[in-house]
């Protein structure tokens, strides 16, 4: 089975997990702009940190065969900053439209306090002045008044629903989500928010329509086969394959696919690791290691 | 040269992107605007075929080369040529906007951008301003880039000093790039690269590693003693690809004879390079089908 990890953080994962991730079936990831554990003092941090999602990322997910795509945005933590949130919004018109560019993200409220909300809107505005589908974040803390909350801000600037995903779902948040015509994604973290078996009594319950698994694995305990283990855990558990494989691969495509910039044929057509970009001394690959070898003996069925 | 490259583009690309491409050139030239730009020159990707090859018939190749001698399009796709074209109008915007705007796209390039980015560097004006980024971009971990800047085009050659090249041929031996597609290999020999190479040969052979015959084509004009024993030894080597080497300097480049010595061990080589079957470019062309046959 084919996984589309639609929320990841991989500059902040090791080659280990692209290897693992390639390995368990994983073809394509969306990375997500975040905060990076601290909080950054200068826009040009934010340049460069753009600048890997859209270089250096992209061609190390190249090396194991994974296409790699982001979304580009202020996050919610550091629109508290007002003189770097500015800073940020000046650049944001330099990489939206950028090839792999699937949206606007990870926008959304963090403390909820009056700058998220006016950096929300702002770029809720820009996604759609260029067209891009939305990815939020959702604040853990007092999850349910943030998350309508975002509905209502996005719904005010005329967001169309079905171009926004909502992460970091819970079974609290998840019917009002799906009733005003959201994707609901949901972060499998193994230790807090939602483990793996929660993820199929949900599933049980709200079948596989908008519904999007992803591991938003970072530089905290989180596994980048979440989705893979979720989707191994919803089979022995009888969900059906067709669903597994809408909420782990079709769904995400689907909703950022609305991007034009997400294609199934992207990876379809690719030749596996593209030989002219392995070469000694610069490549990942040190030492002339056989990747497929490798890949192998790490399947998870 | 821009109409050129468009009548170019034209030759695959769909209507209704090089339409939209031909309408910002137009909006561009009555009025100059950062943000529409940086816009348009991201947003080729929006509207050209990611994965389409620009198709260049001989003529368009005497044209281009007859504008700019080296300057050629040839394997590039379509985004790299419409952000070229794009360049060329931002390039008529005066000095000061035009390097600003260049240094902005070029510190928030993406990998496809920073190729085309380069790729324009032949065709544009103030070179003198362009080699820092050029060589800062040399820098770079990412083949396509590396190759953006050093392979199939006039730039360095022309603009680079004897460092900044030395540099580059050093890097692209390193990472195993196709040293016949560097422009100027013979023009830019000098005794210090010759030195370099040298040094890097040893290395190589200390560790038990490949060392590729192209390496010695900067060599050629300087046989000094360290450079004829290291030749002894790639004489003495069983690869027929390894010989050509002595074999090309021998019939080519060495009117003192100082390899004398090495003709029997090259025999066959010699033969085929003096008749002109082999040259460094028919060498480097077979070095660098088996590389990619291998790798595949």
């Amino acid at each position: 089975m084919r996984f589309l990890d639609s929320h990841v953080h991989m500059v902040s994962r090791t080659t280990d997990d692209y290897q693992r991730m390639a390995a368990a079936g994983t073809v394509a990831i969306i990375e997500p702009s975040f905060w990076q554990g601290q909080p950054r003092t200068e826009v040009g941090s934010f340049k460069d940190y753009f600048n890997t999602l859209i270089g250096f990322e992209r061609f190390r997910a190249s090396q194991f065969g994974i296409k790699h795509y982001c979304t580009i945005g202020l996050n919610p933590k550091e629109a508290n900053n007002e003189r770097l949130a500015e800073g940020v919004m000046e650049l944001l018109p330099l990489y939206i439209c950028k090839e792999g560019v699937v949206g606007i993200g990870e926008i959304g409220f963090d403390d909820q306090t009056k700058l998220e909300e006016i950096y929300l809107r702002k770029q809720a505005a820009l996604a759609l002045e260029a067209d891009l589908p939305i990815q939020i974040h959702t604040p853990h803390r007092d999850k349910k008044t943030g998350t309508i909350r975002t509905m209502d801000v996005l719904e005010d600037v005329g967001c169309d629903p079905f171009k926004v995903v909502i992460d970091h779902n819970n079974e609290e948040t998840v019917k009002t989500v799906l009733d005003r015509g959201y994707w609901a994604a949901f972060t499998i973290y193994p230790h807090t928010k939602l483990g793996n078996e929660r993820m199929v009594q949900i599933m049980r319950e709200y079948g596989g329509e908008r519904i999007i698994v992803d591991s938003a694995a970072d530089w905290g305990i989180s596994d980048a086969l979440a989705v893979p283990k979720t989707a191994a855990l919803m089979k022995e558990a009888g969900i059906s394959m067709e669903d597994i494989q809408r909420v782990c691969y079709q769904n995400p495509l689907i909703a950022y696919g609305q991007s034009g910039q997400l294609k199934e044929h992207d990876w379809e057509e690719a030749k596996g690791v593209d030989p002219k970009e392995l070469f000694e001394g610069n490549t990942l690959l040190r030492g002339g290691q056989d990747i497929a070898a490798a890949m192998a003996s790490k399947v998870i069925t | 040269m821009q109409e050129k490259l468009l009548e170019i583009l034209k030759h695959t690309a769909e209507a209704e992107a090089v339409d939209w491409l031909e309408n910002h050139l137009a909006q561009q030239k009555e009025g100059f605007a950062q943000r529409p730009f940086y816009y348009a020159f991201s947003g080729v990707s929006r509207h050209f075929d990611k994965q389409s090859t620009v198709t260049v018939n001989t003529e368009d190749e005497e044209a281009l080369s007859k504008a700019t001698p080296g300057f050629s399009v040839a394997n590039w796709d379509e985004f790299r040529l419409a952000r070229v074209i794009l360049l060329l109008t931002l390039a008529e915007q005066g000095k000061d906007t035009f390097l600003e705007t260049l240094n902005a796209l070029i510190n928030t390039a993406d990998i496809r951008e920073q190729v085309a980015i380069f790729s324009a560097f032949p065709l544009l004006q103030y070179p003198e301003e362009l080699v820092p980024l050029a060589r800062e971009g040399t820098r770079t971990n990412i083949v396509d880039v590396f190759d953006a800047i050093a392979l199939d085009t006039p730039f360095p050659m022309r603009h680079f000093d004897d460092e900044g090249w030395n540099q580059m041929v050093l890097k692209a031996l390193f990472i195993s790039r196709p040293l016949y597609r560097v422009q100027g290999l013979e023009t830019r020999a000098n005794l210090k690269l010759a030195e370099a190479l040298s040094n890097l040969a040893h290395e190589r052979w200390a560790a038990g590693r490949y060392v590729s015959p192209e390496l010695w084509r900067s060599c050629a004009p300087f046989l000094t003693e360290q450079i004829i024993s290291d030749l002894a030894r790639v004489a003495e080597d069983e690869n027929p690809n390894q010989k050509a080497a002595v074999a090309l300097i021998a019939a080519n480049s060495d009117p003192d004879k100082k390899l004398a010595g090495l003709r029997d061990d090259v025999a066959s080589q010699l033969d085929d390079a003096i008749s002109g079957r082999l040259t460094w470019d028919t060498l480097g062309q077979d070095l660098e089908q088996a590389l990619l046959a291998a790798a595949a």
